[in-house]
């Protein structure tokens, strides 16, 4: 099931007031997330990521296309109820308390001051600030303000939820405990939405990611699918010895790394069996057999300077 | 629901921004004045009145000093000032990072902005209520006429100022700058109204002193027709107070027109705009 469907999606800024130009902010955009889903929404500086979530949540209008969530179109006020949103550079105001932001935005997504007396500490346990709910804001250091923002999208136990840059100023700790709440909402069996440049952490928890150039979406599909690349194998073995070294790059047009590795492209699964045979035949012993893999970020990097 | 909690955060907003205190403060310092004055100066002119042994007398008089209190000057100081501190309710609520947050909430946009004018409008009447309930207080106690009737001022100030705050919703929303809101408002209430109201009245009677050229006395006419009629609500407010009858309620029905049209267009124009 999908929880949102995006269908054609432009969005067109005005570029100056009165100018008559526009700014392309999204160019026919169309992808689906699905129930359960980590997924993540890469992309440079200005490429509409921030447009495509604000659009998802109507707070900015598309000026072409259609969107729904949950099956409900995006205007669908109601549907918000089940949704949470962590907004880049979000501010509250900062007379408030952690706790009373909490409370206020718990109160604004419908929740009783009985469900937020429950519910209050125990989210802000989970982003390990609950000894700052009593502090007014004001004091808070970046990072705590993103952990705040998290625990605030988080509160009315949504089934959805946008982050916007949720890791954005939190230290490496900070981060690795974020990636550990998203996996344990996704536990849960929530769907996170979440855009970012961070394509290392991108990789280690998202299932799928769409990547977004100037507007076009340029890239859709699981991790796995975008960071394999052909049917590269690379073998580590015990030492090579010359005569086989050679056979290897003859007879299977390998790439010899050393006398300890090589790597080798393949039609087929066949193939390396073929090749494992021919290694274990001459006494070889076999460290490792592994499909090549770009890091996402390097498949990234290709991708947008490909495009530009 | 969600509602009741979006105006509760105004005023919890209000609150913390003290200026619920300066209200209290501001209000307080005038009352404290009233009874200084109320003591020293007034009550003798009253006894005077009271020797005279006529009833009516003392009523008309008491009816006279609250006539005075509701006058145009302290009308236009009260709701100018209230006018001043609710301006920066929606350019505050505007604010990037804010406004995203709250349009991702299950409210809608038009509740929004009815939330902001409810708001504004219990802030203010119950402002209007300590101040002048506690200003009837004082002068019945003293005088020992009770005039109910003094009361009413209370509805025809946060009415007055209901109508003016429509504009200033919706100039918060096109300009999102208090500091402009702020300007044109007040002088949307002075002088233009007030030279407006005047224009009227002039036109209305039989003097002739002054000519305008017709087109003058159209575009005149024509504006005092569309803006809000504040000055026309206070001498309504003071017949009130004072027993006398309303002239016509023609300017409080145009006002109440003018209020209309405001937040139609705010919430109009709130509803498609992009945050
Ligand atoms: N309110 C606006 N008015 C005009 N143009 C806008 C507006 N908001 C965004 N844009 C433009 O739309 C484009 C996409 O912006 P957006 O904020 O969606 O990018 P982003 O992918 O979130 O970037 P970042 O990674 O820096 O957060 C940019 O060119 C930006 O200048
Ligand atoms: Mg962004």
């Amino acid at each position: 099931m999908n929880v949102i469907e995006i269908n054609g999606i432009t969005k067109n800024y005005p570029a100056k007031k009165f100018s008559g130009d526009k700014i392309k902010a999204l160019d026919n955009v169309s992808f689906n997330v699905g129930s359960g889903e980590i997924f993540g929404l890469l992309g440079p500086n200005g490429a509409g990521k921030t447009t495509l979530v604000k659009i998802l949540l109507g707070i900015t209008f598309s000026s072409a296309g259609k969107a729904s969530i949950f099956d409900k179109p995006v205007a669908d006020v109601n549907t918000k109820r089940k949704v949470g949103y962590l907004p880049e550079n979000h501010q509250y105001p900062n007379y408030l308390t952690g706790e009373q932001v909490i409370d206020y935005f718990g109160r604004l997504s419908g929740l009783s001051k009985a469900d937020l007396d429950k519910t209050t500490y125990k989210y802000l346990k989970i982003v390990g600030m609950d000894e700052w709910g009593t502090t007014k804001i004001k004091k808070y250091s970046k990072g705590m303000m993103q952990r705040l923002g998290l625990a605030q999208a988080m509160i009315s136990n949504p089934d959805l939820i946008f982050l916007d840059e949720p890791t954005d100023g939190v230290d490496p700790i900070g981060r690795k405990e974020i990636r550990d709440v998203l996996l344990e909402l996704k536990n849960q069996g929530k769907t996170i939405f979440l855009n970012s440049h961070l394509l290392s952490e991108i990789e280690l928890i998202c299932d799928r990611v769409a990547i977004l150039n100037k507007g076009a979406l340029i890239k859709e599909g699981s991790v796995e699918d975008i960071t394999t690349t052909g049917n590269k194998y690379i073998f580590t073995t015990s030492d090579l010895t010359d005569e086989m070294m050679n056979k290897l790059l003859v007879e299977y047009k390998s790439t010899v790394h050393g006398r300890n590795e090589f790597s080798c492209s393949v039609n087929g699964i066949e193939d390396v069996n073929r090749i494992i045979d021919c290694l274990r035949a001459s006494g070889i012993l076999i460290h490792g057999v592994n499909r090549e893999k770009n890091s996402l970020e390097s498949m990234f990097i290709n991708l947008i300077e490909q495009k530009n | 629901m969600v509602l009741y909690a979006f105006i509760k955060g105004i005023f919890k907003e209000a609150l913390a921004k003290k200026i619920l205190l300066t209200i209290f403060g501001f209000f307080t310092l005038i009352i404290v004045l009233i009874i200084f004055a109320i003591t020293n100066s007034t009550v003798d002119g009253l006894q005077m009145m009271l020797e005279s042994k006529s009833e009516g007398g003392l009523k008309e008089a008491v009816m006279m000093l609250q006539s005075g209190i509701v006058s145009g000057i302290p009308m236009f100081m009260l709701i100018a000032s209230m006018l001043i501190i609710t301006a920066s309710f929606i350019p505050d609520m505007l604010k990037k990072g804010h406004i995203d947050l709250l349009l991702s909430k299950p409210i809608s946009r038009t509740k929004i902005i009815i939330g902001q004018f409810l708001a504004g409008i219990i802030l203010v009447f119950l402002s209007f209520l300590f101040l002048l309930g506690i200003i009837w207080l004082i002068v019945s106690l003293k005088t020992g006429y009770w005039n109910i009737n003094f009361l009413y001022s209370v509805l025809w100030f946060t009415l007055i100022f209901a109508v003016l705050y429509s504009a200033v919703i919706l100039i918060g929303i096109l300009s999102r700058s208090s500091i402009l809101t702020i300007i044109i408002n007040l002088l949307l209430f002075f002088p233009i109204t007030w030279l407006l109201y005047l224009a009227n009245r002039y036109f209305e009677s039989d003097q002739k002193g002054i000519v305008f050229g017709p087109v003058a006395e159209t575009l005149l006419k024509f504006f005092y027709q569309i803006l809000p009629k504040a000055w026309n609500m206070q001498d309504m407010c003071d017949a009130i107070v004072t027993h006398n009858p309303v002239a016509g309620y023609q300017p409080l029905i145009s006002s109440l027109l003018f209020m209309a049209v405001m937040l139609s267009v705010s919430i109009w124009y709130f509803n498609k705009k992009d945050y």
